[in-house]
């Protein structure tokens, strides 16, 4: 009787398995681009510009990871970009009263505080994520503006440049920071039963509550690590600047929000992976970096990036609607 | 409308809709692998088979809902390409179902003229009720439903009037109904044959969905059967045929008893009791509910569609707020405030819906059984490998390979596999009580029966299990015992043993005409000063319903939902003889009319008693027996 009903579906080659991941995917994409872009400029590959996309890649790719965190419950957060700016004015006003350490600290914890407003609205008084997230991009804008007011904050103290001008092993420590950020974060998601229930959520909440496990805690969480990892990536930023700016972080959240869709994460949650977000970033920032090789105008280039993430979209809902399923 | 009103004879009907080699396949399941169909004017064609066996992908691609993968659809002579519902009402084929495609908000008269509303130009409200009044008239509904009325108030008879109303106001010719008597009280099941058989007269084609044979013997004229997604019974008369030949036809000849009674549990029950549950209550769908239930015993909760059996369940697993009672497993008492202290507490729960309730889509097969484990679970890390050796055995009971567990999709699986693997994630945490409610909803006869046998098992290991479920003869089949609920209150609690599926349906009538009964026999008590009772009999034993004493000495022994033997009670004299005159018990004390309650279209209804002092003038009995009947008809 099992026999049979297991017999009445086709089984699944294994090249299928493999082309169902979508990350292996996406990483062929990410491939393509870089052969495209190295033939189209010979100064592409060298190893300066590797380094420079690495170290473009560290802002976007932080913020990236609390964003998939929130996708992966099935959210989102637009808010990420204006928190960004928010905090890293936080963390300039604090700079000029405490320690660097201490001070990045308030910046972070204030970037959580505001991640764990919006996720208990969303979770506990089930507000739409979009809205919520919305009017919290407003409000830290706003506020960015007004506790800065209107000017840069431009006498950060040069320490803080040994957040990123530090050589570990020949490697940048931001990029280093990123890197381990990535395991840690893939480790999480991977092998604990916090990271499995952010999968759950997002894949059947209903249902991941009925097996007992706690959803309003874990979709809650993720709000609030994407909060403090927008600060923790604005403090890379301001490190590198020494200035922070009310401006900073403009537009964020639509480039954390691409890289993670295009390394395959689903709107609807559940599905995606570090992986992939990683590989996402990288498209990003090599497109970009590209373009700018090249001599694009940077008008033209949201035009370019745009229509790149659309059209790797398409094909691949073409795709995956041939081999899984 | 067609001109041909005439009821039609039986040499030139012409077939109204012929389905040939009809294919329909769903991810990666079947439904449908060549299922032929044909209906004609002036019939009520029965579709039948076992959960599972594509009766409703039938309906659904006949009525424009899906689109067919491969085989032939031709209507009055004409192939037809269906790619909407909107194709199907077009030419005239509508599909009743279940309160789905109504919206709740607009009145009854905007749902009734839905298709109307779409149109360009303005409405004339007027025009529309005259026509509506007209459809009622009819269907012999006239008085029926409240045209102003929203939706949302309505009953589940009404809004399926709504429905019959709503195709017959876009001239459809083709009606399919499924499953139309889920919800439905005997009277108001009767009440739809009533309108269905006008249709009929009326040179309507009827399609009835369904899975209750009493019905289909009632109301059908030919029977289609469908098992595993093909026709094995194609038109037949259903005259000819027994209710037998269709158990066959469903099951197929290999499956005789899916259902082996056991005669070792009846001994068990003096073992502790495992989960009781008292008074409980979660507004507005669970008003008072109390039952328990032993270790090792198979409880069944049986009822009609909206009864609150589904909400019961989930407030004593923690999904649901509880609003009032007490809930004590093994001994303790269970807040419910969530799912996981329930769990903890070793209370497990396969919920209704297996897509929407249970599975993860998103998560390996092999997390989707360690779910309840990782909810269960306190600790960082997910420590799947401390239940390897659990999974190991659970497996090789399920009778699944052990690779398969690294699918990357519950979804593949037929739904009897993803059943079981969904009630392993619980037998791994070795539960004390597991809560099953529709364990077999969307399973296909031969992994039920599988299914029972596991369940039986795991009772047998000493675990209680609590069943709902809306099949009476899985019910019955399956538990040692049976709690009857209607309108979100247990009306009975009987060994199953007991029970047949026509008392079980008695029993699980809504409140509504239970209302009717009980102020008949009010009415009738208080004017001579008695008591009067309704019940059912089988053998040497009754079944009481309803029973009300307006002179308390006259209490015939027995309370609602009660069985007796009827030497037993306090009147077994009178129910022992069932005569149309009053019977004197020997005793003396009082004297009672025993008579049999007949719907109009002669389905049997029980028995309705009336017990008198015998120091009075008695009442005719034909005056008596009139009343009753008149309260019948409205039931």
């Amino acid at each position: 009787m099992v026999q049979e009903t297991l017999s009445r579906q086709a089984p699944a080659s294994p090249i299928k398995k493999i082309a169902q991941r979508l990350e292996v995917r996406m990483l062929l994409l990410a491939l393509l681009i870089a052969v495209c872009l190295s033939l189209l400029s010979p100064y592409f590959l060298t190893k300066s510009n590797i380094f420079n996309l690495l170290d473009q890649s560290v802002v976007i790719g932080i913020v990236a990871v609390g964003m998939t965190f929130v996708i992966l419950t099935g959210g989102i957060d637009l808010s990420v970009g204006s928190v960004a700016g928010l905090t890293g004015i936080i963390l300039g006003l604090s700079l000029q009263h405490v320690p660097i350490v201490p001070a990045i600290g308030i910046a972070v914890a204030a970037g959580g505080f505001i991640g764990l407003i919006s996720g208990t609205l969303i979770t506990v008084f089930g507000l739409a994520p979009f809205v919520v997230t919305l009017g919290v991009m407003a409000i830290g804008r706003s506020l960015a503006y007004i506790f800065s007011g209107q000017t840069a904050i431009s006498n950060i103290p040069d320490g803080m440049q040994a957040i990123v001008y530090t050589n570990v092993l020949g490697i940048p420590s931001n990029v280093l920071f990123l890197i381990v950020l990535y395991l840690a974060a893939w480790a999480y998601l991977t092998y604990t039963k916090g990271g499995r229930t952010i999968y759950a959520v997002g894949s059947n909440k209903e249902a991941a509550r009925a097996a007992g496990l706690n959803t309003t805690f874990y979709s809650i969480l993720p709000y609030v690590l994407s909060g403090a990892f927008a600060a923790v990536a604005i403090t890379f930023s301001i490190s590198q600047l020494l200035s922070a700016d009310p401006l900073m972080g403009n537009g964020m959240e639509l480039d954390a929000i691409a890289a993670v869709v295009i390394g395959g994460a689903s709107l609807f949650g559940g599905r995606g992976s570090m992986f992939g977000t990683l590989i996402g970033v990288l498209i990003m920032v090599m497109i970009r970096n590209g373009l700018n090789l090249m001599g694009v105008s940077p008008f033209w280039q949201g035009t370019a990036i745009g229509t790149i993430i659309i059209l790797a979209l398409l094909v691949e809902r073409l795709v995956s609607s041939r081999v899984s399923r | 409308m067609q001109p041909n009103l005439a009821p039609v004879a039986e040499a030139d009907v012409s077939p109204l809709l012929v389905a040939r080699g009809i294919t329909k396949t769903f991810d990666r399941t079947r439904a449908l692998q060549g299922a032929d169909f044909e209906l004609r004017e002036g019939e009520v064609h029965g579709l039948l088979g076992a959960n599972g066996a594509g009766k409703s992908t039938l309906s659904k691609v006949i009525s424009g809902h899906y689109t067919l993968d491969s085989g032939d659809l031709s209507y009055r002579g004409h192939e037809i390409r269906l790619r909407s519902t909107r194709d199907a009402l077009r030419i005239g084929i509508a599909i009743v179902m279940q309160e789905t495609s109504l919206v709740p908000d607009l009145t009854v008269l905007e749902n009734i003229f839905l298709p109307e509303l779409g149109r360009p130009g303005r409405l004339d409200y007027s025009q529309l009720r005259q026509r509506g009044q007209e459809i009622l008239n009819d269907l012999g509904q006239g008085d029926s439903l409240p045209f102003d009325w929203e939706v949302r108030r309505l009953s589940s008879a009404q809004k399926q009037l709504v429905e019959i109303a709503k195709a017959l106001g876009v001239r459809a010719k083709l009606l399919i109904f499924d499953e139309p008597t889920a919800s439905l009280s005997p009277g108001e099941a009767e009440r739809l044959f009533d309108i269905m058989a006008r249709l009929r007269d009326t040179g309507h084609g009827l399609v009835f969905v369904s899975h209750r044979l009493e019905e289909v013997f009632a109301i059908t004229d030919r029977v289609t059967v469908l098992r595993e997604g093909r026709t094995v019974m194609n038109a037949r008369e259903t005259a000819s045929l027994s209710q037998a030949d269709l158990i066959r036809a469903m099951v197929g000849a290999e499956l005789g008893a899916i259902y082996e009674r056991k005669e070792a549990h009846i001994q068990q029950i003096d073992a502790p009791v495992a989960l009781e549950v008292r008074n409980l209550s979660s507004t507005p769908a669970v008003r008072d509910v109390s039952f328990s239930v032993r270790k090792g015993e198979i409880l069944g909760i049986g009822g009609l569609v909206g009864a609150g059996r589904s909400e019961t369940v989930e407030a004593i697993f923690g999904l649901r707020p509880r609003t009032g009672g007490e809930v004590v497993l093994n001994g303790k008492s269970l807040r419910g405030d969530s799912p996981q202290t329930s769990i903890r507490a070793g209370l497990g729960f396969v919920a209704e819906d297996r897509r929407t309730q249970n599975i993860v889509p998103d998560l390996s097969v092999k997390e989707n059984l360690l779910l309840a484990h990782l909810g269960a679970h306190r600790g960082f890390f997910c420590s799947y490998a401390s239940r390897e050796r659990k999974v190991k055995e659970l497996l090789a009971g399920l009778g699944m390979p052990e690779d398969r567990l690294m699918d990357a999709s519950m979804l593949n699986f037929s739904g009897g596999m993803q059943q079981k693997i969904i009630i392993a994630r619980w037998l791994l945490l070795e539960p004390k009580v597991l809560i099953l409610d529709e364990p077999t909803k969307g399973v296909d006869i031969g992994t039920r029966a599988s299914i029972y046998t596991m369940l039986r098992d795991i009772a047998a290991q000493g675990v209680a299990l609590v069943v709902v479920s809306s099949d009476f003869e899985e019910l019955l089949g399956l538990s040692d015992r049976v709690v009857v609920m209607s309108d979100g209150r247990t009306t009975a609690d009987l060994p199953s043993a007991m029970l047949d599926e026509e008392s079980l349906t008695l029993l699980a009538a809504p409140r509504t005409s239970m209302v009717r009964n009980t102020e008949m026999l009010n009415e009738l008590a208080r004017a001579h000063d008695g008591a009067g009772f309704w019940g059912l009999i089988e053998g040497d034993r009754l079944i009481c319903l309803n029973a009300v004493a307006s002179n308390p000495a006259l209490d015939p022994g027995f309370k609602a939902g009660e069985a007796r033997e009827l030497a037993a009670t306090r009147i077994p004299e009178a129910l022992r003889r069932r005569e149309p005159v009053f019977v004197a018990e020997p005793d003396g004390e009082r004297t009672t009319l025993v008579v049999p309650m007949t719907s109009p279209r002669g389905h049997d209804l029980g028995w309705v008693g009336l017990s008198l002092p015998t120091d009075r003038p008695l009442p005719a009995p034909e005056t008596i027996k009139s009343r009753i009947d008149t309260m019948a008809a409205t039931l």
